[in-house]
């Protein structure tokens, strides 16, 4: 009886159990909403959540109050980017990813240095590089949209590709593959959890610490970009600030995914059913016709839910 | 007639007695000195006068009457000023509101009157005007201060209280000459108005230089008050250290420097560094070299600059004959270094994670891994587990869920997995259970047979004389004396510890 009640409160178990629930509400709500066809489009959503919130998981596993802010940046920067780089021709899909990917990993290596060199806390630090980003936005835009997705990405994002299944969520399968290899089978990826979760002594393992942590926040970066790249296949051209709400839901994913804010603890299989439980939310609030400001509130509501259920009796700063 | 005095006061923790029994009598005008090594009971005591400990038994009289003293506040009620070894200084405040801090002066019962406080203040800071150094004055954050300094301020925080009787716990260790003698002729003054001083140092020519008469604590027991006038340091030192003081360590569990490894594991040239200064020894393969001395007298600082974890201003380390002075700890562990602490709270312990995962990551990057296959680490993590006689259930267990005796002995199997050349141990059985200890030496010069070159730091004497070859011997940072065969007798690492730097 223990066990089961163990087991219950796995953040895992859940989150699955929520995804469930909130799927029979939704269909029952709208008759359906839980359809194939929407169940498809709905994953389609969240592996673009699920992806920006695999370089926010890392990120904050690697602890010191470890937080990418700037990822909504980079997906709106990356999608203009790779808008422009193909301009509609499949020939420019490669360029193009390459071009996001540098991007990503650049804006990432400046968050890390601000963080390690400068010593600049990391809330505050991407926060500015979100203010920088969102103003390189403005100039480079100028207003105006511009670029467009090549046939191939929006095919890649949109259409089936093997067994009926579109190629971003296999895309995502294998991030989610990838990440709990790493996390679970690398040196680097326990070299995070020891950082996360005892930095000095990590130090004294011969961890090079500030190394892990810019490799982190370049992680984080490149994510934001493929993110970015599949969002402009997803909706064909870039808007402004397309990118914005990533910030705050991909946080609530790491965190709802039984990921701890204090860093060292959690993992990405959890953050990938909270991906898709913030999908589905996202989804039921768009159903009884609760407007974008309204969806906001209910996020941030959350947020504070989660930390009130997974952080009761943990310090933050632990 | 006595200021102060204490019958048969004791204080247990649990199990553990801290105080069997404590007499003590301190008459006015005198400087009352109170000596014992580490752990014998002195601060105990202090803090049953001032308050912040309650006594099991005994009887505290001041001015010949019976007095209860329920805390800190009826302490100070009672006339009794402590100064704190641990300084007890609010570091974003100024230096006078510090000064005044236990007792502000208020006007209307609600408004702190500051005229008052800065005129307070100003009488014990021109005390010390002429020795306090650039950047003292009254308006100075205490954060911003250099050690000394602040030590000065607690001082005169201590000084503030104008107490009858006043406590000084290990007052001057970091103040300079100058400094120690200006304090000195304030003692002087404050003995001649009749008030009575407990005064704690560790430095013999100190005690011999104010003190009256001392009170020699050892194992939790006051053992006797003499005279330091009819006395000498020897006397002081052999009561301290109790019975069977001088005889040499016994040979036979320290194994002797084989003869064919006389070549040097490490050599330490002038290193000079925070903390300690002009350092300079050599560890031949297969022995193990004693940091003794009292506690934080440089040896742990010396053992994380040469692990590369705090920086060195001057000299030269070199290991096998080649120049090593690492940059970093991921520096010194690649050129073979290992280095064990004992604060495994804050520089081993990897929490939360899988047992597992504490042994490995020396091995990760000695052996320049990038895949942790569990299998393979198993066949390695074993056989180093094995040997500290670690219990544990399962490799993939959380490490909390180990006694902190077992959690210690999984932070050294890390460093075993690949033998390093150096083995250096920061006080490395700190907290840890007697079995655990005794397994962990046994396994200390099993290493050392097989050629390591040891350095050992440890806060028990025993664990010194039990197991070094050689101990050099701490005091303020340099070393004072070198303690081989049979002159490492107790008696004789405490004479080096005391005597003046």
């Amino acid at each position: 009886m223990r066990s089961v009640a163990l087991f219950l409160k796995q953040p895992l178990v859940v989150a699955l159990v929520l995804i469930v629930a909130l799927l029979y509400l939704g269909e029952s709500l709208s008759p359906g909403f839980a359809s194939a066809d929407q169940i498809l489009r709905l994953l389609i959503v969240a592996s673009l959540l699920g992806i920006v919130a695999a370089g926010q998981n890392v990120v904050i596993l690697g602890g010191r109050e470890g937080i990418d802010l700037s990822v909504g940046g980079v997906v709106s920067l990356s999608a203009i980017i790779a808008g422009n780089v193909m301009n509609g021709a499949d020939s420019g899909i490669l360029p193009a990813v390459l071009a996001c990917l540098l991007a990503g990993a650049f804006f990432g290596l400046l968050n890390g240095l601000g963080i390690t060199l400068l010593r600049i806390p990391p809330l505050v630090m991407t926060l500015g590089m979100l203010g920088v980003l969102q103003g390189l936005l403005v100039v480079i835009r100028n207003g105006i949209p511009s670029g467009r997705a090549a046939p191939g990405l929006s095919a890649f994002v949109t259409q089936p590709l093997v067994l009926g299944v579109p190629g971003i969520i296999w895309l995502w399968i294998a991030i989610g593959v990838f990440m709990a290899f790493m996390l679970n089978r690398t040196v680097f990826g326990h070299r995070i959890y020891a950082i996360g979760s005892n930095e000095h002594a990590a130090y004294m393992a011969g961890v090079p610490v500030r190394l892990m942590r810019i490799g982190l926040f370049m992680i984080s970066g490149m994510f934001a970009a493929i993110a970015g790249l599949c969002l402009l296949g997803y909706s064909g051209s870039s808007f402004a600030n397309v990118g914005e709400q990533y910030m705050l839901s991909s946080i609530i994913a790491v965190v709802f995914g039984g990921t701890s804010l204090a860093g060292g603890k959690g993992g990405y299989t959890g953050t990938m059913a909270g991906a898709l439980l913030l999908v589905i939310l996202q989804g039921i609030l768009t159903t009884v016709n609760i407007d974008e400001s309204g969806r906001q509130m209910v996020f941030g509501a959350t947020l504070l839910l989660l930390m009130l259920f997974y952080g009761r009796g943990r310090a933050m700063r632990a | 007639m006595s200021k102060l005095r204490l019958n048969g006061v004791s204080k247990a923790y649990g199990a553990t007695l801290a105080l069997r029994r404590g007499d003590l009598e301190i008459a006015g005008g005198e400087v009352h000195v109170l000596m014992g090594s580490n752990g014998s009971g002195k601060s105990t005591l202090c803090k049953i006068i001032a308050g912040s400990v309650r006594p099991d038994a005994g009887q505290i009289l001041i001015d010949d009457k019976p007095v209860s003293i329920s805390g800190p506040q009826s302490a100070r009620a009672a006339g009794i000023g402590i100064f704190y070894q641990e300084l007890s200084l609010a570091s974003h405040r100024s230096v006078e509101e510090n000064i005044c801090l236990s007792a502000l002066p208020v006007k209307g019962g609600l408004f702190v009157d500051r005229a008052a406080l800065k005129a307070r203040a100003a009488r014990y800071i021109a005390l010390f005007a002429e020795v306090a150094g650039e950047g003292f004055h009254a308006e100075a954050l205490v954060g911003n201060l250099r050690a000394d300094q602040r030590q000065l301020v607690e001082i005169m925080k201590a000084l503030a209280s104008e107490a009858p009787i006043l406590i000084f716990d290990e007052p001057t260790s970091a103040l300079d000459r100058a400094q120690v003698d200006r304090f000195f002729e304030i003692l002087r003054g404050l003995k001649a108005q009749g008030r009575g001083i407990i005064f704690i140092s560790h430095r013999m020519d100190e005690i011999t230089a104010i003190g009256d008469r001392v009170t020699i604590i050892r194992d939790g027991e006051t053992i006797e008050t003499l005279k330091l006038s009819e006395t000498d340091p020897g006397t002081v030192i052999r009561l301290m250290v109790g019975g069977a003081s001088d005889m040499p360590s016994a040979r036979s569990s320290a194994p002797a420097v084989a003869a064919t490894q006389e070549e040097a594991a490490m050599s330490v040239r002038k290193l000079t560094g925070k903390g300690f200064r002009d350092i300079s020894f050599e560890v031949a393969r297969g022995e193990i070299l004693g940091l003794g001395g009292l506690h934080g007298q440089g040896q742990s600082a010396l053992l994380r600059a040469i692990f590369g974890a705090s920086t060195v201003t001057s000299g030269e380390v070199t290991i096998g004959g080649e120049r090593y002075n690492a940059k970093s700890p991921r520096d010194a562990i690649r050129r073979g270094c290992a280095y064990v602490s004992g604060d495994r709270g804050r520089d081993g312990v990897i929490s939360g994670r899988p047992i597992i995962e504490n042994v490995t990551p020396i091995h990760y990057l000695r052996d320049r891994l990038m895949i942790a296959r569990p299998s393979s680490l198993r066949d390695k993590a074993m056989p180093a587990l094995e040997a500290m006689h670690t219990k544990f259930a399962s490799l993939f267990h959380p490490i909390n869920s180990l006694s902190g005796g077992n959690q210690q002995k999984v932070i050294i199997a890390r460093w075993l997995i690949d033998r390093p050349d150096v083995l250096l141990l920061d006080d490395p059985t700190k907290g840890i259970d007697l079995q655990a200890k005794s397994d962990l030496f046994a396994l200390i010069r099993e290493l050392a047979g097989e050629g390591l070159g040891i350095l050992l730091y440890s806060s028990e004497d025993a664990e010194l004389l039990g197991n070094a070859n050689r101990i050099l011997v701490f005091n303020g940072g340099s070393v004072t004396r070198e303690l081989t065969g049979d002159d490492r007798t107790r008696y004789n690492l405490y004479q080096a510890a005391y005597e003046a730097a």
